[in-house]
């Protein structure tokens, strides 16, 4: 199986980006040959889907990459270190990467993960994302679905 | 006696959201004591202004990704109650069923990765992992059948989509529910082996008493989590309910300017809501197997230990495992099957309430005659418990100052007594931050 994940917070603008891709395409029924999966805040619930039958996992999330708003990256959690000030294992303001992190600690075999990073450029309270990633949505679909499409 | 004192907790960890504990204690006078709730409002209630009703829990469900199954619950109660919509006893069964889902999962979540690690004198669950493996296996197990059976009922991991007012968009199937069951039944060894972890370290929970008002919802039919009425139980044992569409005269919002978030109170100078609260209130319809584990911790009401509220959580664990094995059975007797949806009779205002893991939510919204919604409100458990926490904070501090605990000692009280309400202050945004490495 293969998961297309979306972990945020709605309601802070652009942090609920990776959920409305997720709602985008499981209200398009655009999920086919994977799951959709809306994690919101509940980071730990990625341990579940880290199972043998896991073929790869693209999880999309706003990222902090040091970039103008807008931009994304594809990559590995491999590939980068976290430096989020408050790193904790609780539900919300949980980091991915320290659930993976834990994951590894308890013996978990990781399938292979890639992140869909969209740099946010509003986190304020709100129910709608910045214009800048509202007018770049359909990239950030495209891009998601090439990538959890694609073999290997 | 402890005589000078500064304690300043900015952004108190192992709860949701942020809070503060500030204390400033100068020649044994306490001249600050303050629970502070720094929370930016979401404007929630003007965000379903001007939306069909079809779209109002939606957008409700929202408000926390943690009690968004609740919220679901509420919103669509008060949209079927402002409606004159009547849903169908098959409908009310599955909604107790994925409302217990809600509170096993969160209940598990708190007591295993927020609670435990006080209890275990570490800072958070990593250290557990090489030391009590087995715990932290199991606490995921566990919390995977919550997580799972969440989904199977409401179709989507974390904010439900099968919910909806007049019934459900979608059904398990009835071998899921049948498969449902197998699973909670062979759930008993990871009950057993919590009750005794629990057990293990409950000489740690602080013995700290401050009797106060509780508020639940309650029933005549059932322990209340998925409907029922207002119910308070005052420190003398004495009960009084209230209708629901009651709620804005037993909360009485305020402000506080230590606060952005509102403060309530009823008969007395606060109440509290949550696990405790319920059990408190509705001890009585309690499954035998949940009062037995009560029975054998020496738990009873009322009780008026808030450390506690996390051993009454435990409770309602088993509670929910065991009631859910009951429903599942009435639903497969009674014929279960895909119903209709139930349509609206009527319109205008409309209250609902559930409990939440974390104590009584309250909806309530108005709709026009083209059923658009006018107008909500919303006031969610955690806001409920801030004058509480604050008033035991208060008779709490002098407590262990008395006691000569060091300042250490003293932050870790306080702490554990707040981690204890489980607040959900407010969602906080959750990107990653990172770098690349060279």
């Amino acid at each position: 199986m293969r998961y297309l994940i979306g972990i945020g917070n709605y309601s802070q603008a652009d942090d609920g980006i990776g959920l409305r891709i997720v709602e985008h395409i499981a209200h398009n029924g655009l999920d086919r040959g994977f799951e959709a999966i809306d994690l919101a805040d509940e980071g730990i619930s990625l341990l579940f889907y880290l199972n043998d039958e896991t073929e790869k996992i693209l999880l999309v999330d706003a990222v902090d990459l040091g970039l103008p708003p807008g931009e994304y990256r594809l990559f590995r959690p491999e590939d980068v270190q976290s430096t989020k000030d408050m790193r904790r294992l609780t539900t919300h303001e949980s980091d991915i990467l320290e659930v993976l992190k834990f994951a590894k600690s308890l013996g978990y075999r990781l399938p292979p993960i890639t992140i869909l990073g969209i740099q946010p450029g509003d986190l304020s309270p709100g129910m709608e994302l910045s214009t800048t990633l509202q007018e770049r949505f359909s990239t950030y679909l495209r891009v998601a679905l090439e990538e959890v499409g694609k073999d290997g | 006696m402890t005589q000078n004192l500064s304690i300043n907790v900015h952004h108190l960890t192992r709860v949701e959201g942020h809070g503060n504990i500030v204390v400033d204690v100068k020649n044994g006078k306490i001249e600050k004591m303050q629970w502070q709730v720094p929370e930016a409002p979401r404007f929630f209630e003007a965000m379903v202004r001007g939306r069909h009703y079809t779209e109002v829990a939606r957008v409700t469900s929202r408000i926390c990704g943690i009690c968004s199954i609740g919220h679901t619950l509420a919103s669509v109660k008060a949209t079927e109650n402002a409606l004159g919509i009547r849903i169908s006893p098959q409908t009310f069964k599955l909604r107790t069923l994925i409302k217990h889902a809600e509170n096993f999962d969160s209940h598990v979540l708190h007591i295993y990765f927020l609670v435990a690690p006080d209890l275990f004198n570490v800072p958070s669950v990593f250290p557990l992992v090489p030391t009590h493996t087995e715990v932290v296996v199991r606490a995921l197990r566990m919390k995977r059948l919550g997580h799972e059976w969440g989904s199977l009922l409401g179709g989507r991991t974390t904010h439900p989509n099968r919910v909806i007012p007049g019934g459900f968009a979608e059904y398990p199937t009835e071998a899921e529910l049948r498969n449902l069951k197998q699973r909670l039944i062979n759930l008993q060894p990871d009950i057993d082996a919590t009750v005794q972890t629990v057990l293990s370290v409950a000489d740690k929970l602080p013995s700290f008493e401050r009797p106060t008002e509780y508020m639940a919802l309650s029933s005549d039919k059932e322990y209340s989590l998925y409907d029922g009425v207002i119910q308070t139980v005052m420190p003398d044992g004495k009960k009084q309910r209230w209708p629901v569409a009651d709620y804005k005269s037993c909360t009485n919002e305020y402000v506080v300017p230590q606060s952005t978030a509102k403060y309530t109170k009823n008969k007395m100078g606060s109440y509290m809501a949550g696990a405790l609260a319920r059990f408190n209130n509705n001890y009585d319809q309690l499954h035998p197997e949940a009062k037995e584990l009560a029975g054998a911790l020496k738990f009873k009401p009322l009780c008026f230990n808030p450390y506690m509220n996390s051993v009454a959580q435990l409770v309602e664990v088993v509670h929910s495992v065991k009631d859910s094995i009951r429903l599942i059975d009435e639903l497969l007797a009674a014929g279960y099957k895909p119903e209709e949806l139930a349509q609206p009779t009527k319109y205008g205002q409309g209250q609902g309430a559930v409990e939440v893991p974390r104590g009584i939510l309250f909806h309530d919204y108005g709709y026009d005659k083209d059923f658009m919604c006018t107008g909500g409100n919303c006031i969610i458990p955690t806001n409920q418990n801030h004058a509480n926490i604050q008033l035991d904070l208060e008779a709490l501090v002098p407590k262990l100052l008395a006691a000569n605990k060091d300042e250490k000692a003293i932050e870790l009280g306080l702490e554990m007594l707040v981690r204890a309400y489980d607040p959900c202050i407010s969602c906080s945004t959750h990107y990653l931050k990172v770098e690349f490495k060279r």
